[in-house]
């Protein structure tokens, strides 16, 4: 028991600083994909066919091949073109990629959520003069989004969890870390791997309970006095 | 009640419109209709499931496009490419058979926020006039709730008193009553009935004959995407001149 709290104590340092890197990647990823999903979403919703099909074979694209595959190619092929702004630290390589992946699962969340929404809703708005983007940003989004709860918590969790893939380029993040310990006591592989399973699992059920939460507060009925 | 205004507030020239599905298949909604509603008018539409009235009282505010043919609302032709369709939109009330209350937002929000949006009123002026219109379809007790917590007749007590608010020069309803309980039926129908009798000019698609028999100035008898017998309400229920009018009568009578 002595030897398993000591080898705890000398990997604290490396999970701490691997923790805070995953911590990091992942909260950049899920911000800026979210943002970059709500809006391919918002347009795809709106079937403009031109931009419809732009953004579906993007989507398609990013979803339909792994994610080890597309970060080799924002870390190894896009710097080799020669265009100055792609010539990123291995850092933004993780970020840029893992918000790209991310943005692809939020963007077809909140199409559906969007189609989800009723049709009389548009129908209703549109007769009483709403132009079309009031009835968007009005009437039809804060539904949408509500229905997009659930899922999207979904989609955080793998996301955080894919950041372990992230150690294959350099990025020292709690797997790497993790690799990095075991380097030191070759010996308590199983117990290291638990430790850092056991971090993942700690970082990523709040983020469960938390879509949960929201879920609850922006789904539930309220009734509201405005006098 | 006679129109004071002769000009019609709408005017129908042989509208047509065909649906077309995915598969190729298309199916003629309205195979050339054409049709008044008078200044003060009640125009009670009518006849079987599939025969085109609600799609052709959708045409009327633009919610369904149309083929061919023209509609002209209060002097503007909107079909034309240039027409303001928003502006018209929010003189043409319209009632839902499904309500389409906005799921968000309580009653009273439903009803304010389209004068905020659409017309630009002052919060204080659209809470007042939002009080004043849910008072008057009887549910200003219920101004906090949310749709989801409200029946289907009160759901549409709320969706008629938002049309109200734009101050429609028109209301279409669509069926207002199909989707409520027998018992709450005649609450909505005795509000239409009020406001016709305050002088709205209304135009109903519905089944309740009984209601049309009472109200309408004016009943339109629809099947296969035509209309097929056009005339008072004594007319078509004591003497229906075409030979589907009566059948569809006795049908539902």
């Amino acid at each position: 028991m002595q030897h398993y709290l000591d080898v705890f104590i000398a990997i604290l340092p490396f999970l701490w600083t691997g923790f805070v890197q995953t911590f990091w990647v992942s909260l950049v990823a899920i911000a800026a994909g979210s943002v970059l999903g709500f809006l391919i979403g918002v347009v795809r919703s709106q079937r403009i066919p031109f931009f419809h099909r732009l953004f579906g074979l993007y989507i398609h694209i990013l979803r339909g091949t792994p994610f080890l595959v597309q970060l080799y190619v924002f870390y190894f092929v896009l710097p080799n073109t020669g265009i100055e702004a792609l010539q990123w630290s291995s850092e933004m390589a993780a970020f840029v990629s893992l918000s790209v992946y991310t943005s692809s699962y939020v963007a077809e969340i909140i199409m559906a959520a969007i189609d989800a929404v009723p049709k009389g809703q548009w129908e209703a708005a549109t007769a009483l003069g709403f132009k079309r983007l009031s009835i968007l940003a009005l009437v039809v989004l804060p539904q949408a989004l509500k229905l997009a709860v659930p899922p999207m918590s979904g989609v955080y969790v793998n996301i955080i969890k894919n950041t372990a893939i992230l150690s294959v380029i350099g990025i020292s993040e709690l797997t790497r870390q993790g690799e990095i310990s075991i380097m030191r006591f070759p010996r308590d592989v199983l117990f290291i791997y638990g430790v850092i399973a056991l971090v993942y699992f700690v970082y990523c059920y709040p983020v469960l309970r938390f879509t949960r939460w929201a879920e609850r507060k922006v789904g539930g009925t309220r009734v509201v006095n405005l006098d | 009640m006679p129109p004071s205004d002769p000009k019609p507030i709408i005017i129908a020239e042989s509208v047509r419109k065909t649906y077309r599905s995915n598969d190729g298949r298309s199916h003629l909604a309205l195979g050339g209709v054409s049709a008044e509603i008078g200044r003060g008018e009640v125009l009670v539409v009518f006849g079987p499931s599939g025969s085109g009235k609600s799609t052709f009282l959708r045409t009327l505010n633009a919610l369904e496009s149309i083929d061919s043919g023209r509609i002209v609302v209060d002097g503007v032709e909107i079909s034309d490419p240039g027409a303001d369709l928003n502006k018209l939109r929010s003189e043409v009330g319209m009632v839902f058979q499904l309500f389409n209350l906005f799921q968000h937002r309580t009653a009273l929000d439903n009803v304010v926020l389209p004068q905020i949006v659409v017309h630009r009123r002052s919060k204080s002026e659209a809470v007042r006039r939002a009080h004043d219109l849910l008072g008057k379809v009887g549910i200003d007790d219920r101004a906090g709730h949310y749709p989801s917590q409200l029946s289907g007749g009160q759901q549409q007590r709320v969706a008629i008193a938002r049309a109200l608010a734009m101050d429609p020069k028109v209301m279409l309803f669509d069926e207002p009553t199909s989707a409520l309980d027998p018992e709450t039926v005649t609450g909505i129908l005795d509000l239409m009935t009020e406001l016709a009798a305050e002088g709205m000019t209304m135009a109903v698609v519905t089944h309740e004959m009984g209601f049309a028999r009472e109200i309408a100035n004016r009943m339109l008898f629809m099947d296969s995407g035509l209309i097929v017998e056009e005339g008072s309400p004594q007319q078509i229920f004591q003497m229906p001149r075409q030979e589907r009018t009566k059948e569809f009568l006795k049908q539902i009578l």
